[in-house]
């Protein structure tokens, strides 16, 4: 009994995602149709109709008592709900069966909303455009979309309960130190310089390029241009990866067959925003009247302006920004035929967007092209580009976040004028805006621009803070509009500049040809990455274990898998599954706890005792003294990774107090024994975390 | 959760609304959403406001009734939770600050719905009946009382007001027991509480009862009997001084709660006159006494903890002074029915409160314990009883205590014998098969005395009392069924007139008490008629002497019985009034507040409700981060029964907390070591709590060995 709704303030919905169980009870609800073909898309329309009260109730509270619903809960918590206002869309989660709790549910939420982020990245900044991306008015496409993230949220509901590094939101590697070595060492020379140096792959350049057995990382290279990838932004790859390539439990048995792709529509496989005529919608595609929808509503009239030829763009985009908007559809088409036999196998490349440094600027969402090649089934390899029209998405970044400032500050002061010319921000976006404006700008936004410029800084005549706020807002969607013109309508997937399939045909077969030795070994490998027979005899009564270090996003914990086919160290069956509910319960409780401000956690639940711990070191491995961690309320954004990530702001937090020192946090979960006397069973704690430390202290290839 | 203790607008700030919404009103799409709202708090709120959350939570209620099936008990806000109860077309709501636990918030607003039900039965038929202005002046003063003297603490475990029993004179609890079961001879009469200035003495109530009784203030009378309607109280005319008889409601579960033991109690000091203990030991091993007492052992056992109503003066005592090792009781004549019951403490939980609660087991044994340990070493040859108390509480240093009974001699002389007798009976039949106590009961004086209260009136005597178990086999009580409405209902009506009126009578004859003592219905024949709520009506006696107040809950029929209530009034006014100066003196001896303490502890009595605890009144940061931690674990130990025990450790403090059925304890040391690092370290003090709790917490009378 699952469902997530995402809808605006209208009550319009703009994805949903519930489980058989739900629309079964729905289908009861508004009765048993007798035509099944109505019965379909009517669910949207059931959803909206169900839960309007709710979110208009929870858009009039928020309007008349700023505050707004976060979750709703009946009788022993049978049903709980879970609101989660993202800018002008509110998400919910609603479950009916016990499987997930609040923080779960609010995970979720969390989740879903920066997959939004990973693929339309900016551009999710503002409500009317984001609405389009989501909400296509063609109904195949937006069949595809929604389908699109319901598989990806269907992927991480399963690594979630099935991971553990899903549980704990940490990248597990596969701990194989020559293997690993060997792997770095093709992915630096053959495939990332490989690229790099070859003249055919237009303006992308390889920056990252890392191994995957199943969820597990095996290796992992980043040239020497790129900026570090945050552990967030790697976990949400191995996810999307994941997503491509699921990996069965049968997998291993099943040989060289391609996974099953039955539980993910086809046309999930691309990105297929945004464009009525994609290859893959299983309607009839009608070329003449696709071509005027485009144009009503992906150039809304008010603020679309064919950009100039900017300087520095690649000569694909600029054809692309030059030509007529009546156009667009056919050129991009006719670059899709070319694609399409492409974009149907699952490495089709994909426009993602990841935090990133620009020119040493930290910056958030930046476009990169993913390139998922498969080895095997199970094994995939993974290249990540980016394109030369990167420092166009930190100047758009720059911007927008000037202005979202500047409607913040004009929200709380009602008074604008001379007050607000006089704060340095206005300054610096002011230079900012001119320099953009000069270099790019199309007519509509210089004539915006020169609007809110009159407003704000004219001497005679200021305008009102409201005034301002109206000419701010349209500026952003403006800017939005460049940004998402400059990536998104040129997603490779769209038939945007991608590196050649040659390219990516010759990495692949490369790598096969390295691994292929291994293949088997990884496979199993990955299954029993560590196992808990190695650390009996050294900490006896110890059950299980999850050590991870916050600072690279990695953890390591024997394997505990229970599927069907292979069993754990602890057989199958119920042993297994209790040991693995309590572990995933720990780490629930853990969470919790730490939300709350509690680094340290011991706690004794029937024959087991729970421990957890976080600490703070420096580089050298000396243990820092304890701080205070902030307590969150229950609405904040659960502890984690995925999304708004806990432990980077922990550790900034941190460092506040340590400026001097670099300093690195990790954690660790045991589940022990009861019967093991609690000084013993800390002292075990402690000589674990040493033996783990060390281990992963070592020179990582 | 700010360290507000201090009552008044302070304490407010957790309590932001509370609302009665009546949806029925509110039909049609013209229909003002204010037509709805029966109560409001607090009534300064804008209107505008006030129909915005009515309507709102309506709302949203109905939606996800919709979707669920079910609707919701909490809606959370940012700022804000509420939690929500729908009776039929009613919506009760309390909105609270998101700090206070979702637990307690669902608990506050039962325990107000409770207290209007109490005092004026189901909603729909007060509504009927009272003109919403009246009503409203009871919530006021309903909230007015929570809010006054709820803390840190009793927001987070919603427990009962009680007297910090450690600085009470153990032996004026004991009067005040006594006081409450010479009043349980009265016909009618079932079961009470006595009060000091808004705290509890003694109860023999469920927690959940005893805390609608705490709020009950001497209002005038007339507005005190609104469900009396239009015939307020002719016969209380009469009524003694500072006696008020007030109709009250009560749920049926609490309704079988009360009748649980009733009179049984009469057989059995008709037996002991008859018999030995062998007697009664075989009486319980072969009469269907057994067969019933191995029956309700056996659905108590089932019976979660909190239904059980014990009432333990010594609950604070340590265990190594061998008063809590349940030692004697009393004369065994002396009803033990309803009688105090004790709480678990030291034993296991499950087995010695069930048996507590049989009939004929009365429980107060500490306190018995001092008045009679002076009889019992005059009566010397006690031996069987000593080694008995020996064996049940091999711990112990004895339970001849040093206290000396300075009014026993206004006691009646009790034999040891009894003692053993209780004691072996209230720890098990095989002890007591194997006591060798059990010949000194040949000679247990047949007809012992009621009058162990010093200046209490002479009781009615046992005879008085046919030996049928049914001494009272008139109607109990009358049923109100929910559902029924427009009922001019008389206090003293009669059943006839009851039942024409749409009130299901019941006579809840002991008959079917003894019969099914494992149900919770007080009647098998009451089959459930509609209604999502059903009360049983009753008489609230209640007479106040200055801070001291005597409440008795009793079967309809009491009001119009004026001689017994002249009977209850002299049989308690004297020892109300000694008590109450008793209370007066030794009270503010203890106002010297704690002295500085190295940790600090809250202990919660699951089965009483009652919390010991020494924080001081206004908290600290350090006490802040106890009472937040203590908020958290205490949603846990609610939420996973396997859990028992944890420490939980910020950066500055650590803190320790155990979880058992029958209690809950936390425990803070309030030294604060050198902060550590958060990495494993067998050194830490934070993982050697647990120790160091048992080990400090023995001298308040907690026990966690």
């Amino acid at each position: 009994m699952k469902c997530v709704l995402v809808a605006t303030e209208g009550a319009e919905i703009l994805f949903h995602w519930t489980d058989e169980e739900f629309e079964e009870s729905l289908r009861l609800k508004f009765g048993q149709s007798e035509n099944e073909a109505e019965e379909l898309p009517a669910l949207e329309d059931q959803l909206s109709t169900l839960l309007a009260p709710v979110i208009i109730s929870s858009m009039t509270m928020l309007e008349k008592l700023s505050d707004t619903y976060t979750c709703f809960s009946t009788e022993n918590s049978n049903y709980l709900y879970v609101l989660h206002l993202f800018g002008e869309c509110l998400f919910i989660a609603i479950n009916g069966d016990h499987t997930e709790n609040e923080g779960d549910l609010r995970r979720k939420l969390c989740v879903l909303k920066y997959l939004f982020e990973v693929h339309f990245g900016l551009v999710t900044m503002d409500g009317q455009l984001i609405r389009k991306e989501l909400r296509p008015p063609d109904l195949g496409q937006r069949a595809q979309v929604w389908a699109h993230f319901q598989s990806l949220l269907w992927t991480y509901s399963h690594l979630r309960e099935k991971e553990q590094s899903f549980a704990v939101e940490a990248v597990e590697r596969l701990i194989h130190p020559q293997l690993c070595e060997l792997c770095i060492e093709t992915l630096e020379r053959h495939v990332v310089e490989a690229i790099n140096s070859n003249p055919s792959r237009g303006g992308e350049e390889a920056l990252h390029a890392f191994l995957l057995v199943h969820s597990k990382l095996l290796a992992f290279y980043s040239s020497h241009s790129a900026s570090s990838l945050r552990p967030g932004d790697l976990l949400a790859l191995i996810l999307l990866v994941q997503d491509l390539h699921p990996s069965e439990n049968t997998v291993e048995e099943d040989g060289d067959a391609q996974p099953s792709p039955h539980r993910r529509p086809q046309s999930s496989q691309n990105i297929p925003v945004q464009q009525p005529w994609s290859p893959h919608t299983s309607g009839p595609i009608k070329n003449s009247s696709s071509g005027t929808d485009t144009d009503s509503f992906s150039f809304p009239e008010e603020y679309f302006t064919p950009a100039p030829s900017p300087g520095e763009q690649s000569s694909g985009s600029t054809i692309w920004l030059e030509v007529a908007p009546s156009e667009v559809p056919q050129v991009a088409e006719d670059t899709l035929q070319v694609l399409a036999p492409h974009s149907s196998v699952p490495s089709s490349p994909r426009r993602i967007f990841l935090d990133a440094s620009v020119k040493d600027n930290y910056c958030p969402l930046v476009p990169h092209t993913m390139y998922c090649l498969p080895l095997w089934p199970g094994i995939s390899m993974v290249l990540l580009t980016k394109s030369p029209s990167t420092p166009l998405a930190l100047v758009l970044y720059q911007l927008l976040d000037g202005f979202s400032l500047l409607e913040k500050k004009l929200k709380e002061c009602q008074e604008a004028g001379s007050a607000l010319r006089s704060l340095p921000l206005v300054g610096d976006l002011r230079q900012r805006m001119d320099k953009f404006v000069k270099n790019r700008g199309g007519q509509e936004i210089q004539s915006t621009w020169l609007e809110f410029k009159t407003k704000a800084f004219s001497r005679t005549e200021p305008g009102s803070a409201w005034e301002l706020l109206q000419v701010c807002g349209k500026l952003k969607r403006q800017l939005c509009a460049i940004y998402r013109l400059s990536f998104l309508s040129t997603a490779p997937s769209r038939g945007g500049p991608h590196l050649p399939q040659v390219l990516q045909d010759q990495a692949q077969r490369l790598m096969r040809e390295r691994l292929l030795d291994w293949k088997d070994f990884l496979l199993v490998k990955s299954r029993r990455n560590i196992t808990m027979v190695s650390y009996l005899e050294d900490f006896p009564g110890l059950v299980h274990f999850i050590y991870v270090d916050r600072t690279t996003g990695q953890m390591v914990a024997p394997s505990l898998s229970n599927n069907e086919k292979t069993s754990s160290e602890l057989g199958k069956g119920p042993l297994a599954a209790f040991v693995k509910a309590k572990v995933w319960s720990l780490i629930r409780l853990a969470r919790r706890y730490l939300q709350k401000g509690c680094t340290t956690l011991l706690s004794h639940d029937g024959d087991f005792c729970c421990s957890y711990f976080l600490w703070f070191e420096n580089d050298m491995g000396y243990k820092l003294q304890m701080i205070e961690v902030p307590v969150l309320s229950d609405d904040s954004v659960p502890i984690g990774v995925l999304g708004g990530d806990y432990y980077r702001k922990l550790l900034r937090y941190y460092s506040k107090s340590h400026p001097a020192e670099a300093v690195r946090c990790y954690e660790l979960l045991a589940l022990h024994l009861s019967v093991i006397p609690t000084d013993l069973l800390v002292k075990q704690a402690s000589q674990l975390a040493r033996r783990l430390s060390e281990a992963s202290r070592l020179p990582l290839p | 959760m700010a360290a507000s203790t201090s009552p008044g607008t302070k304490s407010a700030s957790w309590w932001s609304y509370f609302f009665l919404y009546d949806g029925s009103k509110v039909k049609e799409e013209g229909d003002p959403t204010r037509a709805g709202i029966c109560y409001f708090y607090p009534s300064q709120t804008v209107l505008d406001c006030q129909e915005l959350l009515c309507g709102q939570i309506a709302g949203v209620v109905r939606c996800v009734s919709d979707i669920s099936g079910s609707s919701p008990t909490l809606i959370r806000l940012r700022k804000l939770k509420f939690a929500v109860k729908v009776e039929e077309d009613y919506l009760w709501v309390l909105g609270c600050a998101v700090e206070l636990p979702d637990i307690s918030c669902k608990q506050f607003l039962d325990q107000l719905i409770g207290f209007f039900n109490f005092y004026n039965g189901p909603v729909s038929l007060a509504y009927k009946n009272h003109s919403q202005e009246e009503l409203s002046l009871q919530w006021d003063t309903f909230i007015e009382q929570v809010l006054k003297n709820t803390s840190d603490l009793h927001k987070i475990f919603n427990s009962l007001w009680n007297l910090d029993q450690t600085k009470v004179e153990p032996l004026l609890l004991l009067k005040a027991a006594l006081i409450l079961q010479t009043c349980q001879r009265s016909p009618h009469i079932l079961a009470g509480c006595i009060l000091y200035k808004g705290l509890i003495v003694s109860t023999q109530l469920a927690p959940s009862l005893t805390a609608k009784i705490l709020l009950h203030r001497p209002a005038p009378l007339d507005q005190r009997l609104p469900a009396a309607g239009d015939a307020p109280r002719d016969p209380g005319a009469a009524f003694p001084l500072n006696v008020q008889i007030t109709p009250v409601f009560l749920t049926e579960e609490e309704a079988a709660s009360l009748h649980e033991f009733p009179v049984e109690q009469m057989p059995r000091p008709a037996r002991l006159q008859d018999g030995t203990v062998q007697h009664l030991a075989k009486d319980w091993s072969t009469s269907a006494l057994k067969k019933d007492a191995a029956r309700q052992v056996a659905s108590e056992a089932q019976m979660s903890a909190a239904t059980l109503d014990p009432m333990s003066p010594d609950r604070v005592w340590p265990n190594g002074k061998g008063e809590n090792g349940h030692l004697p009781g009393h004369e065994m004549e002396d009803w033990g029915p309803t009688g105090l019951h004790t709480t678990a403490k030291g034993q296991v939980p499950g087995l010695s409160c069930p048996l507590h609660k049989e009939p004929g087991f009365p429980q107060e044994e500490t306190d018995l314990s001092e008045i009679h340990i002076p009889e019992a070493q005059e009566v010397g040859g006690s031996s069987g009883h000593y080694t008995f108390l020996q064996m049940y509480a091999p711990g112990g240093r004895g339970l001849y205590h040093e206290h000396p009974v300075s009014d026993a001699s206004n006691l009646e002389p009790m034999p040891s014998e009894d003692m053993a007798t209780s004691c072996s009976l209230s720890a098990s039949l095989d002890v007591l098969t194997q006591n060798g106590a059990q010949e000194q009961h040949e000679d247990l004086p047949g007809t012992s005395n009621h009058s162990l209260v010093p200046g209490t009136d002479p009781l009615p005597t046992q005879t008085s009392w046919p030996l049928s178990p049914h001494p009272d086999p008139e109607q109990k009580g009358s049923k109100l069924l929910g559902g029924h409405q427009g009922v001019d209902q008389q206090v003293d009506g009669v059943r006839e007139s009851l039942a024409a009126t749409g009130l299901q009578c019941i006579s809840d004859s002991a008959d079917s008490q003894g019969d099914n003592p494992s149900t919770d219905r007080a009647d098998p024949r009451l089959t459930p008629v509609g209604g999502p709520m059903r009360l049983v009506q009753m008489n609230l006696y209640t007479h106040s002497v200055k801070g001291l107040m005597l409440s008795l809950l009793a079967e309809a029929p009491l009001l119009r019985d004026s001689s017994a209530i002249e009977e209850v009034y002299h049989s308690s006014l004297a020892s109300l009034n000694g008590l109450e100066v008793h209370l007066k003196e030794t009270l503010p001896r203890d106002q010297a507040g704690p002295s500085a303490s190295t940790y600090s502890f809250v202990h919660h009595d699951h089965i009483q409700n009652v919390l010991t605890a020494n924080l001081p009144p206004v908290a600290s940061a350090q006490d802040r981060h106890f009472l937040q931690a203590i908020s958290l674990m205490h949603s846990d130990f609610a939420q996973q029964p396997t859990l028992y025990e944890m420490t939980v450790r910020n950066a500055s403090t650590a803190v320790y907390a155990c979880c058992s059925p029958a209690q809950e304890t936390y425990f803070q040391p309030l030294m604060s070591d050198t902060r550590s690092s958060g990495f494993p370290n067998p050194q830490d003090g934070a993982f050697s709590l647990a120790g160091k709790a048992k080990q400090k917490l023995l001298k308040h009378g907690v026990n966690l060995l």
